[in-house]
C-alpha cells in the first residue's frame, strides 16, 4: 500500500514531467501546526505537502475556481490539475462529475485515507487543551498525539474527531489515481445519529432550536462560499448577485425578482438556509466546511444531513459514490413514496 | 461632530473586582452589554441578565462596531395613502431612539477602530444614524495584559494594548482590583452613577498600571514591518503585481475577514417594499462586503474588480494605503480576527511581509 | 363574537389538471371555502421549493401544490419530479419545526372538481386551529 511519501514522489514526477498544471494540497499554515490549502507549482515545493489530522479543508472547492479561471482565459492550459482528497472530499468530486461540472480528465486525484480516524474539531481541541497552544498533531493508530509547549498529551480519537467523522461512511477516497493509506472501512453504528437526536425533539422544541441558531446569522454567505457544490454564478436567493452582462436589458434588470431582503432578519435567514439545503439535497456530502466556516457557529450541517438521511432511507440514494448515478432531484423512480399526497 | 472630551481634571479611581457586578447593576439608566462565552468558547457582546464576576480578556467574534453600526438599520419608512383621487406620499425618518448603552470589556483595538469610523461617518458629512447611536454609546475598555490572541499586532499599526482612543473609560486589571481611568464626560457619568463603589488610588497604583502596560507591550509577538508611510509607499508600486494573484489563490470569497473587521464599514442601501398596493416600505442599510464578487458590478455589466486578486488587493490597500492618504491613519487596528477566522489561513501580516520584501 | 381566523392558502395548481379541476368546481357552482389564492403553473414539476418558502415568507398560512395524477402529466414526467422534490421540502419544513399540516400536496385531475373542493375543505379545517403562520412570516 502506498504511503504519503510515495504520494509526494508521484506528485514530484507529475510536476517534473509537466503532466499536471499545479497541485492543490495541504501545507502547514502560519501558526506552525494547522494545515492550510497550498498550491504547488514546482517539484521542489512538493516538500511543503503535509497530511495530518488538521487537514480539514475540502480541496475540491478549488476545482470550481480552476474552472472559472479557465473560462476567463483566451487560450487556457488544458492540462489536468492535481488535487489531494480525503474520503469526504472525493465524494464531492464524484458529485461534480455526476453533474458534468468537471471532466474526469481535468483532474488527477491523489487520495489520502483517514484510516480509522479523521480530522480534528477545533473547538473540541481548544476545550481539551484548556488554552494551551498545540505545536504538532499526529495520529498513532487510535490515538491523537498532541505536542504542546509543556510536552506531549494523547487522547483517544473519538474525543477529538469532528462530529461528521464520527458518522463517516467513506474514510478513504471513492475515486483516486493514487492512494496513500489503507482502505480500512470504519464501522459506523448510527450514520445519522446526530440528526436523529434533533428529530427526536418535539416540534416546538425543534423550532426554538432552529430559531435561536438562525437568528445569529449575519448573512456573510461564508457557508455558501466554502461549499464546492454552491458553484452557481448567480445564487437565486442573493438579490445582489445578479449575473448582469452588457446584453441584459433595462427591463430585465428592473423586473428581476428579489426573493429575500439583504437584511439579516429571522424570516429572511430561514428562507436562505432552507433553499440552500434543498438545493444541496442529494449533493451535499457532509464535508462539514459550512459549519466550520460559519463565524457564529450555527450547526448548519444538520439541515443538509437530514436530507441526506431522507435520500438514503426513502429513495435508496447514496450521495457521492457513483459518478454515473443521475442526480437525486432530477431523477425519479416509479415507486417513489407518495403517501403524503392527497 | 466629535465627542466631548472633558477638559477638566478627571480623577482616576480604583474599583475592587468584587464591586464590578454591583457597578453594572447600578447602571439602570443604560442598557449594559458585556462579553459572554458560549459553549464553543466563543465570545460575543450580549445584554447581561446577571453581571459577570469579572471581565476576562475576550476577543468577541463580532466586534463592538456591530452595536454602533448594526448589520441592519432602517433609515426611513414610506407609505402612500389614497383618498378619493388624492395621493399622499408620507416619508418618516426613523432615527435610532433606544436607551443609552454601555459596553464593558471593549478591547483597545475595537475601540480604536470605532474612533477611526468616527472620521468616516463624521467630518464634512455627518451620518445622523451612526451619530445617534454613537452618542448613546459608552465604551469601557479593558487593557490587554496579555495578547488575547496569537494573531494580535496592534503595536505595529499605531495601536496599543492599553490604547485610549474611542474609549470613555479604560480599566487596567491589577489583580484584585481595576485601575479606572476616566477619559470623557460619558465616562464620568458612569463612575458617578455608582461613586460610592470607587476608591482613591494609592500612590504606587499608577506605577503598577504602567508596569502592567509595559509587560503587555513586550508580550506581543507578531507585527507588520515598517512605518505607515513606508507601507503606503510600498503598496503604491505594487498595484499591478502578480503578488495579489498568488496570495489570493486559496481565498474562497467568504467575506468573513470584512464582516468581522472592527473597522470595515462598507454598506448597501435597499428599499424593502412590504406591500405594493397600498405602497408601504422601508429604506434599509445593511452591511456590504468588498470581497463579494458583485460588490463592484456596474449596471452596465462591467465589473472593475472581477477576480479574487483585485478584491484582496483592494482590502489591503484600503487598510494600509488609501485610509492613510485620506485620514493619515492606518485603518487596520491589529485585532487579528481576519487571520484567526479565515477558513483557509490567509494572513494579512504575511501578505504585507511579502509586499515589503517585494520592493527590496 | 371575535372574528374567526380565516387561513390564507396559496395553491400552486398545474394548468392542465389541477387548475382545470378548480375551474370545473367553479363552473359546476360547487361550494367550497374562499381561502385559496390560486397560482397557475404549467406543471407541478415546475414548482421550485423557493416558491413554497416565499409563500410562507410573505404570510401564507398554508401552501398547497397540486398536479396531475402519476402517469397523466401533460409533460409526461413533471409530476414524478414534483413528487420527489416536494417530499424533501415537506421533510425539511417538518425538521425545522413548522407544523406539518401547513404544507400539502395533492393529485387533482381536470375532471375532479369535487375532489378539489374536498381537498380545500379539509385543508381549511386543519389550518383553522393552528392559527396564523408566524414562524416563517416576514414581519411587516
Amino acid at each position: 500500500m502506498a504511503n504519503f511519501e510515495d504520494l509526494k514522489e508521484e506528485a514530484r514526477k507529475l510536476l517534473r514531467e509537466g503532466k499536471i498544471k499545479y497541485l492543490i494540497g495541504y501545507g502547514t499554515g502560519g501558526n506552525g501546526w494547522q494545515a492550510i490549502p497550498v498550491f504547488i507549482k514546482t517539484p521542489e515545493d512538493v516538500e511543503k505537502l503535509v497530511w495530518d489530522p488538521t487537514c480539514v479543508h475540502n480541496l475540491a472547492r478549488f476545482l470550481v475556481d480552476e474552472k472559472r479561471r479557465k473560462a476567463r482565459q483566451k487560450q487556457p492550459d488544458k492540462r489536468p490539475v492535481g488535487v489531494v482528497v480525503k474520503g469526504c472530499d472525493s465524494r464531492a468530486i464524484v458529485v461534480l462529475l455526476q453533474e458534468k461540472f468537471i471532466d474526469r480528465q481535468d483532474i488527477y486525484v491523489l487520495g489520502v485515507s483517514c484510516e480509522k480516524a479523521g480530522v480534528i474539531d477545533d473547538h473540541k481541541l481548544a476545550r481539551k487543551l484548556g488554552g494551551k497552544k498545540p505545536k504538532k498533531i499526529e495520529l498513532a493508530a487510535d490515538r491523537f498525539l498532541i505536542t504542546t509547549a509543556d510536552g506531549k498529551v494523547e487522547f483517544p480519537v473519538e474525543e477529538l474527531l469532528a462530529e461528521r467523522c464520527l458518522e463517516c461512511q467513506a474514510n478513504f477516497p471513492v475515486l483516486y489515481d493514487i492512494l496513500a493509506g489503507e482502505k480500512t472501512r470504519k464501522a459506523v453504528d448510527k450514520p445519522f445519529g446526530s440528526v436523529e437526536k434533533i428529530e427526536a425533539l418535539g416540534q416546538e422544541e425543534r423550532w426554538r432550536f432552529w430559531k435561536e441558531q438562525l437568528d445569529k446569522c449575519i448573512r456573510c454567505y461564508a457557508c455558501r462560499s466554502v461549499c464546492p457544490m454552491c458553484y452557481c454564478d448567480e445564487c437565486v436567493v442573493d438579490s445582489i448577485n445578479l449575473a448582469v452582462t452588457a446584453d441584459t436589458t433595462a427591463e430585465e434588470k428592473a423586473h428581476k425578482v428579489k426573493w429575500i431582503q439583504r437584511s439579516a432578519e429571522s424570516s429572511e435567514n430561514f428562507v436562505y438556509h432552507l433553499v440552500r439545503a434543498i438545493h444541496l439535497a442529494g449533493r451535499c456530502i457532509d464535508c462539514g466546511e459550512c459549519e466550520r466556516a460559519c463565524p457564529l457557529d450555527i450547526p448548519l450541517r444538520f439541515l443538509n444531513k437530514k436530507l441526506e438521511k431522507e435520500a438514503k432511507e426513502l429513495f435508496g440514494y447514496e450521495v457521492g459514490f457513483d459518478p454515473a448515478q443521475p442526480p437525486l432531484i432530477s431523477s425519479f423512480k416509479d415507486d417513489d413514496p407518495g403517501d403524503f399526497i392527497r | 461632530m466629535t465627542l466631548e472630551i472633558s477638559s477638566g481634571k478627571m480623577m482616576d479611581k480604583i474599583l475592587e473586582k468584587k464591586s464590578l457586578p454591583l457597578w453594572m447593576e447600578k447602571l439602570n439608566a443604560w442598557t449594559v452589554y458585556a462579553p459572554r462565552k458560549d459553549e464553543n468558547e466563543r465570545w460575543n457582546y450580549e445584554i447581561i441578565d446577571h453581571a459577570p464576576a469579572s471581565l476576562e480578556l475576550a476577543v468577541t467574534t463580532l466586534p463592538a462596531k456591530a452595536l454602533i453600526f448594526p448589520q441592519r438599520e432602517v433609515f426611513l419608512e414610506f407609505s402612500k395613502t389614497i383618498e378619493g383621487n388624492r395621493e399622499t406620499l408620507e416619508v418618516r425618518e426613523v432615527l435610532p431612539n433606544g436607551k443609552p448603552f454601555v459596553i464593558f470589556g471593549v478591547r483597545p483595538c475595537d475601540a480604536r477602530a470605532i474612533w477611526l469610523l468616527d472620521r468616516v461617518f463624521g467630518g464634512d458629512f455627518t451620518d445622523p444614524y451612526y451619530w445617534k447611536r454613537r452618542s448613546q454609546a459608552s465604551l469601557i475598555g479593558l487593557a490587554c495584559h496579555t495578547p488575547p490572541w496569537e494573531n494580535c499586532f496592534c503595536l505595529s499599526v499605531e495601536g496599543s494594548p492599553h490604547g485610549e482612543e474611542g474609549l470613555d473609560i479604560l480599566l487596567t486589571d491589577l489583580g484584585d482590583s481595576y485601575y479606572v481611568k476616566t477619559l470623557s464626560t460619558n465616562g464620568e457619568k458612569l463612575v458617578q452613577a455608582a461613586r460610592e463603589l470607587f476608591k482613591e488610588p494609592q500612590p504606587d497604583d499608577k506605577k503598577k498600571v504602567q508596569a502592567r502596560h509595559a509587560e503587555a507591550r513586550k508580550k506581543l509577538v507578531r507585527g507588520v514591518k515598517g512605518t505607515k508611510k513606508e507601507r503606503a509607499a510600498a503598496l503604491q508600486g505594487l498595484f499591478d503585481s502578480s503578488l495579489w494573484d498568488e496570495e489570493s489563490m486559496s481565498c474562497i470569497q467568504c467575506g468573513i475577514c470584512t464582516y468581522l473587521c472592527p473597522s470595515c464599514h462598507c454598506f448597501d442601501i435597499n428599499d424593502e417594499v412590504d406591500s405594493i398596493s397600498p405602497l408601504r416600505g422601508k429604506r434599509v442599510r445593511t452591511w456590504d462586503n468588498c470581497q463579494f464578487p458583485d460588490f463592484t458590478m456596474h449596471s452596465s455589466g462591467h465589473n472593475p474588480r472581477p477576480d479574487k486578486a483585485s478584491r484582496l488587493r483592494q482590502r489591503v490597500l484600503h487598510k494600509f494605503r488609501y485610509f492613510v492618504e485620506n485620514f493619515d491613519q492606518v485603518m487596520c487596528t491589529g485585532c487579528g480576527r481576519c487571520i484567526s477566522l479565515c477558513p483557509v489561513g490567509i494572513d494579512i501580516i504575511k501578505v504585507l511581509d511579502k509586499v515589503s520584501n517585494h520592493g527590496a | 363574537m371575535a372574528e374567526e381566523f380565516e387561513p390564507k392558502i396559496v395553491a400552486f395548481l398545474c394548468k392542465w389538471c389541477s387548475s382545470a379541476g378548480s375551474d370545473m368546481a367553479g363552473v359546476s357552482r360547487m361550494e367550497y371555502p374562499p381561502n385559496v389564492i390560486p397560482i397557475q403553473v404549467m406543471c407541478s414539476g415546475s414548482v421550485s421549493p423557493l416558491y413554497i418558502f416565499t409563500a410562507f415568507n410573505k404570510g401564507a398560512d398554508g401552501v398547497l401544490v397540486s398536479g396531475c395524477h402519476p402517469g397523466d402529466c401533460h409533460y409526461i414526467k413533471g409530476n414524478y419530479y414534483a413528487r420527489r422534490r416536494i417530499y424533501f421540502v415537506k421533510k425539511l419544513l417538518e425538521f425545522i419545526g413548522l407544523e406539518p399540516e401547513r404544507f400539502q400536496m395533492s393529485w387533482v385531475s381536470a375532471a375532479e372538481g369535487t375532489k378539489y373542493t374536498q381537498v380545500i375543505k379539509d385543508f381549511v379545517k386543519e389550518l383553522k386551529p393552528l392559527g396564523p403562520q408566524a414562524k416563517l412570516r416576514r414581519n411587516p
